[in-house]
């Protein structure tokens, strides 16, 4: 027997017993006050909260709070909020039968199937004295006409609900994003912020990224009810915050003027027979980075999902083949084809292996093993240097530069002016591009290798495996064997053939120094890097909200310019790079056709990128004014033909908003510069 | 093993009997807030009534099992016992089910196990050898601070998950346990108020002026809202307002089963499991009240009973540990519905809905009555 299980002696057990005495007492007084409590609750204070809870009478609704504006850098509203009148329905213990003249009145005071509305009363989830929405966002005749017949519509009534709404329509869609009832995901994700089934959440664009500041914060009214769930007395209401207002870089005339010349790009090339069917476009302020227009065709209204009414319209656009709800501008990447040659020439400038008076003979083809012909083959461009490289867009000048100096050199300052990497920018599912590496090639390679071949080789196992397993003699099985073998070494002599490709070639190097091949950047990233080359070489972070300002006009955020890194190029470089690219809309250079009446001297760079089995993607670049930069431009029009017929003029109609070249009477601006 | 005979002749009845009557009485009141028909007529058999009875069952096996062993043999497993626990809230923290901002549940098959729950049965049972082995050796803070140390593991693995509720249990259970096992009253007594007053200060200092704090802003809103629930009544003062109405509304004789409109219009939140005893004060009065309150002053006083008549230090402790642990279940529990105490999410032992807490409690209650059958000196 050890000493624990002895039995302790009688002191140790006497002061244990006075401990649990003292225990027992001080549970005793808690009880007491527990009792206390509970007694002057259910006693003296019961008529109090007898009235309270009398006749199930209390009822909360919460009252949405309205969402935070979004206004232009002038003060030209996008979004604005509306109130959204919704009829609801609150089953006050009827059976089906006291109900059916009910759901007969509203099914022709709304002009709806009684079918629907008998659908949306028997939803199982509804717990008694919940209300059910009927109708969302009904006009306000039928308002009227509810309210005229209230006596006849006992339980039913109306609610108002602020909606969103989109003065200019499609107007900077994918950048402004849309909100709709937030889905079961969100709701998990967010449980701790106070979000219910039901509430609104920025889906996409700038209301999803400042969600946290555009929702507000709602409000609730708690009041008594009498047996027809009218309410009698209100018994508080806190009212709803409303959520704080974005003020944008965004200017919308110049996005506007995008929007257009976007849509009218498109159409003029589907009216050449080309299959164009998408477009984007972007401008920056090259002296802050803030984001003057950022456009995608085709485009979607987001107002579409407010109300029941225009739900197929919402489905169309969900499955549209175009893609509407692709941001382009951000979310998608193309090789930059032409635009793309400023980075050689930099590189090439840079690396010390030419000098600005470098000259290249261009007879109309470059040799390299085979012939390679530039644009204008058969004729050529004669003598050509960096400058009037960038100016007549001469393949054979870069195709010998870039062979000069080599691929890894021409990637470097790729990545320096923020090509091929997320900029940042605060929207989401931002795409990263593409700088062509031996071994981003060797991946793509081996990824198609796979996906051609590794089937072939085992269907052939497929094939033959069962047939030796079951073949009889030895004859039979030897013979099948070396019928498979035979086969395999022919697909396998595909593969080699085809695995030449893993490696990285001279014409990889060639296609890389044009822009072509394994390119592929935004249209942001390419105005970007236009802006950075305009403004002497500091690469900033794009973006597209300057202040956040409270409902009573306090700053709640105010952007400052960032800095992304200055890129290493002299400035010398950079001047030959930007008289390059100004001369191209001189007589002689590729935007001429385009610029030559345009008053303000701009600077520029066409770009014409194939894509295989399609249309040549037309781009064009530019920035302006030549002297003091201060606007960069990106426009890439899909499947369009050469950059310098499709993508110039829209530029052009940009650059005439930016300048005020041509103000229209239903311009926005025009009318608030009058008051 | 103790032998049956001998088992059924020693058995404290009546701790069985107001475990059972307060088992029955959650049932009813479980069966009325899982209902909404608001006619004052329902199915006792509701599917959340059948859960907590298969719960029960279990939890009556594993009760009877734990009356079979001998107590002293868990005093052998300390070590794994120890390191069990601490593997269960690891692995709730790892794989944890999130619900309402926290990480509390371990999903077996279809059903949630909340290893917070057996956690304090496991640390008390740890915690009582532990304190056994140091008798006579805890008048000094200096002997206390491995004792905290011991317990601390588990409780900070609690915290984060976060669970503040069951954190304060494991603080109500140590001092309990301490106070019986000989450390000084005085030196527990200023240790607990300089830590309620420290925590007191701190979050005082965090609202008034913006001291950083390792609580979320809802966390705290839960915590201080009780003193002024209309400042916030359609927000955090929401649960606490329509709760305090049910309890209210109840008066002195109730308002029938089946009939409390907070409770069948669903006003009341969670009314099955942290916000029970509303729908009971609501629909049975201040009578059905006095006789919850009494039902567990008799378990409680029956727990300190059998604490005194131990065997051993390592039951008397044990005991002690179990009943603070239900005491101050009850305390917060029926102190947070009053309105008299912050929102902590605890259930209410035996009566609110949830397989976990009943299982652990009926375990504890097992440990109770096993403690109870071998009081006396056992001959071979």
């Amino acid at each position: 027997m050890d000493r624990k299980t002895a039995d302790r002696n009688a002191t140790d057990r006497k002061v244990i017993n006075k401990k649990l005495n003292a225990f027992v007492a001080v549970m005793l007084l808690i009880f007491l006050i527990l009792g206390t409590r509970v007694a002057y609750l259910q006693i003296f204070e019961s008529e109090r909260y007898r009235t309270l809870a009398r006749e199930n009478s209390l009822r909360l609704i919460s009252i949405a709070a309205p969402r935070g504006e979004v206004y232009d850098r002038n003060g030209v509203k996008l979004v604005g909020n509306r109130p959204l009148y919704n009829v609801s329905l609150v089953k006050l213990g009827q059976s089906k039968e006291d109900l059916e003249p009910l759901v007969q009145r509203l099914s022709q005071i709304l002009n709806r199937d009684p079918e629907a509305i008998w659908a949306r009363i028997d939803d199982p989830s509804l717990r008694r004295y919940e209300r059910i929405r009927i109708a969302k966002d009904v006009p306000l005749e039928i308002v009227s006409q509810i309210e005229e017949n209230a006596v006849n519509l006992p339980g039913v009534s109306i609610e108002l609900e602020p909606m969103r709404e989109y003065p200019y329509d499609s107007t900077l869609a994918h950048v402004l994003g849309y909100i709709r009832e937030i889905q079961p995901k969100q709701l998990e994700q967010y449980n701790d912020q106070g979000y219910r089934m039901g509430d609104q959440f920025g889906q996409d664009g700038l209301e999803n990224t400042f969600e946290q500041y555009l929702r507000g914060e709602k409000g609730a009214v708690q009041f008594e009810v009498d047996a027809y769930d009218r309410p009698i007395r209100s018994l508080g209401v806190r009212e709803p915050i409303p959520g704080n207002d974005l003020h944008l870089t965004i200017d919308y005339r110049v996005q506007a003027a995008a929007e257009r010349a976007l849509a009218a790009a498109v159409q003029a090339a589907q009216k050449t027979g080309k299959e164009s069917r998408a477009a984007s476009a972007v401008a920056i302020d090259v002296r802050n980075g803030e984001v003057l227009a950022l456009a995608s065709y085709p485009a979607y209204n987001p107002g579409m999902f407010a109300g029941d009414v225009r739900a197929a319209e919402a489905e169309e656009v969900l499955t549209s083949p175009d893609r509407p709800f692709i941001n382009r501008a951000v979310q998608s990447s193309y090789p930059p084809g032409s635009s793309f040659k400023m980075i050689t020439a930099i590189a090439a400038l840079e690396s010390g292996k030419i000098t600005p008076e470098f000259t290249v003979h261009d007879p109309g083809y470059y040799w390299l093993e085979r012939m390679y012909t530039c644009w204008t083959y058969p004729r050529g461009h004669g003598n050509v240097n960096v400058e009037k490289g960038i100016q007549v867009s001469c393949n054979t000048f870069f195709w010998t530069v870039g062979k000069m100096i080599g691929p890894e050199l021409i990637a470097k300052y790729a990545t320096d002016f923020g090509l091929g990497s997320k900029t940042g920018i605060e929207l989401n599912w931002e795409a990263s591009g593409v700088v062509p590496t031996a071994e981003y090639k060797r991946n793509v390679v081996q990824a198609e290798l796979d996906r051609r071949y590794n089937p072939q080789f085992e269907a052939l196992e497929k094939e033959y495996g069962p047939l030796i397993e079951s073949a009889i003699t030895d004859e039979e099985k030897g013979r099948l064997t070396r019928e498979m073998q035979k086969e395999r070494a022919r697909i396998q002599a595909q593969y080699d053939r085809y695995a030449w490709e893993l490696t990285w070639r001279d014409y990889d190097t060639l296609n890389m120094s044009i822009g072509q091949g394994y390119n592929a950047y935004t249209p942001l990233q390419l105005a970007n890097y236009v802006a950075t080359i305009a403004n002497g070489g500091t690469l900033y972070r794009p973006h597209l909200v300057r202040q956040i300002t409270s409902p009573s006009g306090e700053m709640v955020y105010e952007y400052q310019p960032e800095v992304l890194r200055r890129v290493s190029v002299s400035d010398e470089n950079l001047a030959i790079v930007r008289k390059g690219m100004s001369l191209v809309t001189q007589h002689g250079g590729t935007g001429f056709g385009v610029f030559w009446d345009f008053p303000v001297p701009t600077a520029g760079k066409t770009g014409t990128a194939e894509v295989v089995g399609k249309d040549n993607n037309g781009i064009y670049v530019a920035f302006a004014p030549v002297e003091n930069p201060e606007i960069a431009i990106a426009v890439i029009v899909e499947n369009a033909g050469q950059g310098s017929a499709t993508g110039a003029p829209v530029a052009k109609e940009m650059l005439k908003a930016y300048f005020d070249l041509d103000v229209q009477e239903n311009d926005p601006r025009a009318g608030r510069v009058n008051q | 093993m103790i032998s049956g005979r001998r088992l059924l002749r020693n058995l404290d009845y009546s701790l069985i009997l107001v475990a059972m009557m307060i088992i029955a009485l959650g049932l009813v009141t479980i069966s009325s807030a899982s209902t909404s028909t608001g006619t004052g007529q329902g199915v006792f058999l509701t599917r959340i009534v059948g859960k907590q009875l298969i719960s029960v069952a279990l939890g009556t096996v594993v009760l009877i099992i734990i009356m079979f062993l001998r107590y002293e043999d868990l005093s052998r497993y300390r070590r794994i016992l120890y390191g069990l626990n601490i593997f269960l809230l690891l692995a709730v923290l790892v794989s944890g089910h999130e619900a309402l901002g926290a990480q509390r549940w371990i999903q077996i098959g279809g059903f949630q196990f909340q290893p917070s729950e057996p956690a304090k049965l496991i640390m008390i049972i740890t915690l009582a050898d532990f304190l056994a082995r140091r008798e006579g050796n805890l008048a000094r803070l200096r002997d206390l601070l491995p004792v905290f140390a011991y317990v601390s593991v588990p409780m900070l693995l609690i915290l984060v998950q976060p669970d503040l509720g069951t954190t304060l249990v494991f603080f109500a259970i140590t001092f309990g346990m301490l106070y019986v096992a000989g450390a000084r009253p005085l030196l527990l007594g200023g240790l607990a108020s300089g830590g309620l007053g420290g925590v007191l200060l701190w979050i005082w200092g965090h609202l008034q002026h913006g001291i950083w704090i390792p609580l979320k802003d809802y966390q705290i809103s839960r915590l201080t809202i009780f003193l002024n629930p209309w400042a916030d009544w359609a927000g955090a003062g929401y649960h606490m307002i329509q709760s305090q109405i049910a309890i209210g509304a109840g008066g002195l004789w109730g308002r029938g089963l089946y009939s409390g409109s907070q409770n069948q219009l669903n006003f009341l939140p969670e009314q099955h499991t942290d916000f029970i005893f509303s729908v009971l004060a609501e629909e049975l009065g201040f009578v059905g009240v006095l006789i919850l309150l009494t039902l567990y002053f008799i378990l409680l006083y029956r727990g300190l009973r059998i604490a005194s008549q131990a065997r051993d230090l390592f039951g008397t402790l044990m005991a002690t540990g179990i009943v603070s642990m239900l005491f101050f279940h009850i305390l917060t529990n029926i102190g947070m519905t009053a309105g008299i105490m912050p929102v902590t999410g605890i259930p209410l032992p035996l009566f609110s809905y949830g397989g976990t807490s009943m299982l652990t409690t009926l375990a504890a209650v097992g440990i109770l009555l096993n403690i109870w059958l071998q009081r006396q000196k056992i001959i071979f």
